[in-house]
């Protein structure tokens, strides 16, 4: 499997570009938004060759874990991290199963212990650590970051959270200030903040606890992924659903923001970020009429959104403020801001529409 | 004469070592990092595109955070963070010679910073928006022929309720602190001030008026209300200058139909040289505050602009420069009466339109007593804490609340 990044690099957690090597600050606008997707070279790597082996990534605002797991299987970093470690696989990973990565914290799962290590400080030993029993009944399954056994690992601390069993989740993702559940019959639920419509409710109030979405109710959904304010997941049928925040276009659905933004964007970027503090609710899902002059900002239902009239979707993940879908047939789609190049269409531009993106094999998103 | 970078670059501190960048743990050091390259950029040789890169970069980042969770919990740090990202963002429109256009950026910038950041480096950007406002007034002078086309604005009919005597708010000319205290405060009954704001300088020396306020805000971008009000579901907020404000929403250019109001900003601390136009009411002094917690408000629109029925945690102050309000007040006695939204959110509204009630949704409502008036410039209406209150404005109005315990 080949790997390919486009985004934000200004910590080098894309590729590398000389003046960085060099010590020197970053400078220009191309080496920062990589807006072309460049393939992922593993630095003094064990290889130093392309990824080719059985690997994973995953990306942070300013770090990318590429995550090993052929015999020796280990974590090694890129990005904002010491020059000393760059690209170097971290001892203390040696024989992790799985990984996550944010912008504080490492979380390693491995076949007995979990751990969770802090970024911001040079520690010899994890600031949290947990030890797995191999008995149990869900030995076997592999464990599938952020969910652990009898919880999932949170953001921030608290670190550990304990989920009820009833909810049997098969998959867990989270933004800085919500959740979104795929529990192993095909159900979605979502709780924490809903003040941009992100938990799918039809509403804009917080929920304390996992609450199943209503509006998919029947629909098994096979995958689950959140943004910073919205939310998606795929039916077993490859139906996308999203909801939440569309103020970059990150729903696919019309956004103004996006729209206002295009003329000017041509001659200079925008200037300040403009808080478009809309309050205003779409009460119906889009069912896929076009009307221009209708904008969603917050679309606080679960809404269908087509992405190619033939294909079904395989799978998504979201940056903070964009989407990334891949289709049946390996066509990468993504959508929303775009700023540096998230997208990778080429260009700075957002979108409120999802573009097709070269032939890529499967996405790996981060915010940034 | 100075440059304007000059003038900027001399309230900035001298050199790297000199520039502050403190941050709590919860800071990353990958942001700090990124502070850390804008910082020695200032100080250091290269493009004017990387230094507006950084900056925005900055300013990306931060704002993902302050748009995180709500609002009265979003951490400070972050907000100091985001009065980073302008602060350098400023330094990289004003380097060199900037035209007419990048000194309004960098103004709007420094207004981001100051309505959405928090204070850094002795409140640096409201140091640095006034030598940036001396600079857009010296190029504009020669326009400011052109602006004094300023016709008397039209002072629309107002549909002026008449008011029932027996219903009327009482008023009273300059009450002693004790008997204020006694017969109102105390008992928690409203009453219009009459003859203790005469004394203002919005109301003598610098009479508050569009001139005025183009001339010491126009370039100041402000938040506004956009929609009759805001329960409606097209109600929203945006951000304008105070001239644009005032060309759009006030003297109707461009046949904009929407109704805009710059409501419940604390326009004050962001330009101080109109908080010298007005005073706090002595009767603040009742409660137990210092001057310092008393919130001021500006309330700045058309005639027509309408605050839904609704109450405020504290006492208010509400004194009416320019312009005229009709007002109506009911008790929180009779909150069972004026059927409140049952969202969270805006449990503090009532859903009755009071001038237009859906006696069939709300029967109870023509039951309600209350009282009401007409403000006036110069009138100060008291608002006991809790009071519901309805507020639509006659004319071409512009009040300033003060909320104090």
């Amino acid at each position: 499997m080949r790997w390919f990044g486009f985004g934000f690099n200004a910590f080098g957690q894309i590729y590398v570009h000389d003046k960085l090597l060099k010590g020197e600050c970053s400078d220009a606008v191309k080496e920062v938004k990589v807006s072309t997707p460049t393939e992922l070279t593993s630095q003094e790597d064990r290889r130093d060759c392309s990824l080719k082996t059985d690997c994973q990534i995953r990306a942070s605002w300013s770090r990318r874990a590429s995550l090993y797991l052929d015999v020796d299987s280990c974590v090694c970093l890129a990005g904002f991290v010491s020059n000393e470690s760059c690209g170097i696989p971290m001892k203390e990973s040696r024989g992790c199963k799985d990984a996550i990565i944010n912008e504080s914290y490492l979380t390693l799962a491995f076949s007995d212990r979990l751990e969770c290590w802090d970024l911001q400080k040079k520690e010899e030993t994890p600031s949290w650590s947990m030890e797995i029993k191999t008995h149990s009944e869900s030995s076997g399954t592999p464990v599938h970051l952020p969910l652990v056994p009898g919880g999932y690992i949170a953001t921030k601390p608290p670190l550990y959270r304990s989920l009820s069993p009833h909810l049997r989740a098969k998959s867990l993702t989270l933004s800085a200030e919500h959740a979104i559940l795929l529990s192993a019959s095909g159900t979605v639920y979502t709780w924490g903040l809903g003040s941009h419509g992100q938990l799918g409710h039809g509403g804009l109030t917080p929920e304390e606890e996992p609450r199943a979405v209503e509006a998919l109710w029947g629909m098994p959904m096979s995958c689950v992924a959140t943004g910073g304010w919205h939310s998606v997941c795929i039916s077993d049928g490859g139906d996308l659903y999203v909801w939440g925040w569309n103020e970059s276009g990150q729903l696919g659905l019309p956004s103004r923001g996006v729209r206002k933004a295009l003329p000017q964007q041509s001659s200079q970027q925008a200037g300040a970020p403009c808080q478009e503090a809309s309050t205003s609710t779409a009460e119906e899902p889009q069912e896929g009429e076009e009307h221009e002059e209708v904008f969603i900002s917050i679309q606080a239902f679960p809404a269908l959104l087509d992405i190619t009239p033939s294909c079904e979707v395989r799978t998504v993940s979201c940056g903070c403020r964009h989407t990334a879908a891949v289709t049946t047939t390996g066509d990468l789609f993504t959508w929303g801001w775009g700023d540096y190049g998230q997208l990778g269409h080429q260009t700075l531009i957002s979108s409120d529409e999802p573009q097709l993106c070269g032939v890529l094999q499967r996405a790996a998103d981060a915010c940034g | 004469m100075a440059t304007l970078w000059s003038k900027i670059s001399a309230v900035l501190p001298h050199n790297e070592e000199q520039f502050p960048l403190q941050f709590s743990d919860r800071v990353e050091s990958s942001a700090v990092e990124m502070l850390k390259r804008a910082r020695e950029q200032l100080y250091g040789v290269t493009t004017s595109s990387s230094r507006m890169l950084n900056a925005q970069i900055i300013l990306d980042f931060s704002w993902e955070k302050l748009n995180t969770g709500t609002w009265r919990d979003v951490d400070k740090d972050w907000r100091r963070l985001y009065s980073y990202g302008c602060l350098f963002k400023v330094a990289a429109l004003c380097r060199g010679d900037p035209a007419a256009d990048e000194v309004l950026q960098a103004v709007r910038t420094c207004d981001m910073g100051l309505l959405m950041g928090a204070a850094i480096m002795d409140d640096i950007l409201q140091v640095i928006v006034r030598i940036l406002q001396s600079e857009v007034r010296k190029s504009s002078k020669e326009e400011e022929s052109e602006h004094t086309e300023v016709k008397r604005i039209k002072i629309e009919c107002p549909r002026a309720p008449v008011i029932k005597e027996e219903l009327a708010v009482p008023r009273i000319k300059r009450p002693s602190l004790e008997s204020f205290n006694t017969n109102y405060l105390l008992p928690l009954k409203p009453v219009i001030l009459e003859g203790t704001i005469g004394h203002w300088p919005a109301l003598n020396e610098h009479p508050w008026s569009i001139e005025y306020l183009r001339r010491v805000a126009g370039c100041r971008t402000v938040p506004v209300e956009v929609g009759s009000r805001y329960t409606d579901e097209e109600w929203s907020q945006t951000l304008l200058t105070v001239n644009e404000f005032m060309d759009r929403y006030i003297l109707n250019k461009g046949g904009v139909k929407a109704s805009g109001y710059l409501a419940q900003h604390q326009l004050f601390d962001q330009i101080p040289e109109l908080k010298e136009d007005i005073r706090p009411p002595d009767y603040c002094c009742l409660g137990e505050g210092d001057e310092d917690d008393i919130t001021v408000n500006a309330w700045f629109g058309p005639g027509g602009t309408v605050s839904p029925l609704h109450q405020d945690p504290q006492q208010n102050f509400l004194a009416q420069v320019v312009g005229s309000k009709y007002i109506r007040l009911y008790s929180p006695e009779d909150t069972d009466k004026l059927y409140p939204h049952p969202s969270q959110l805006l449990h503090n509204t009532s859903q009755v339109e009071v001038e237009n009630p859906d006696t069939g949704r709300f029967p109870e409502f023509t039951k309600a007593a209350y009282l009401e008036c007409v403000l006036h410039p110069g009138d100060v209406l008291f608002i006991p804490v809790q009071h519901w209150h309805y507020v639509r404005s006659l004319e071409l109005s512009f009040s300033v609340s003060f909320w104090w315990s």
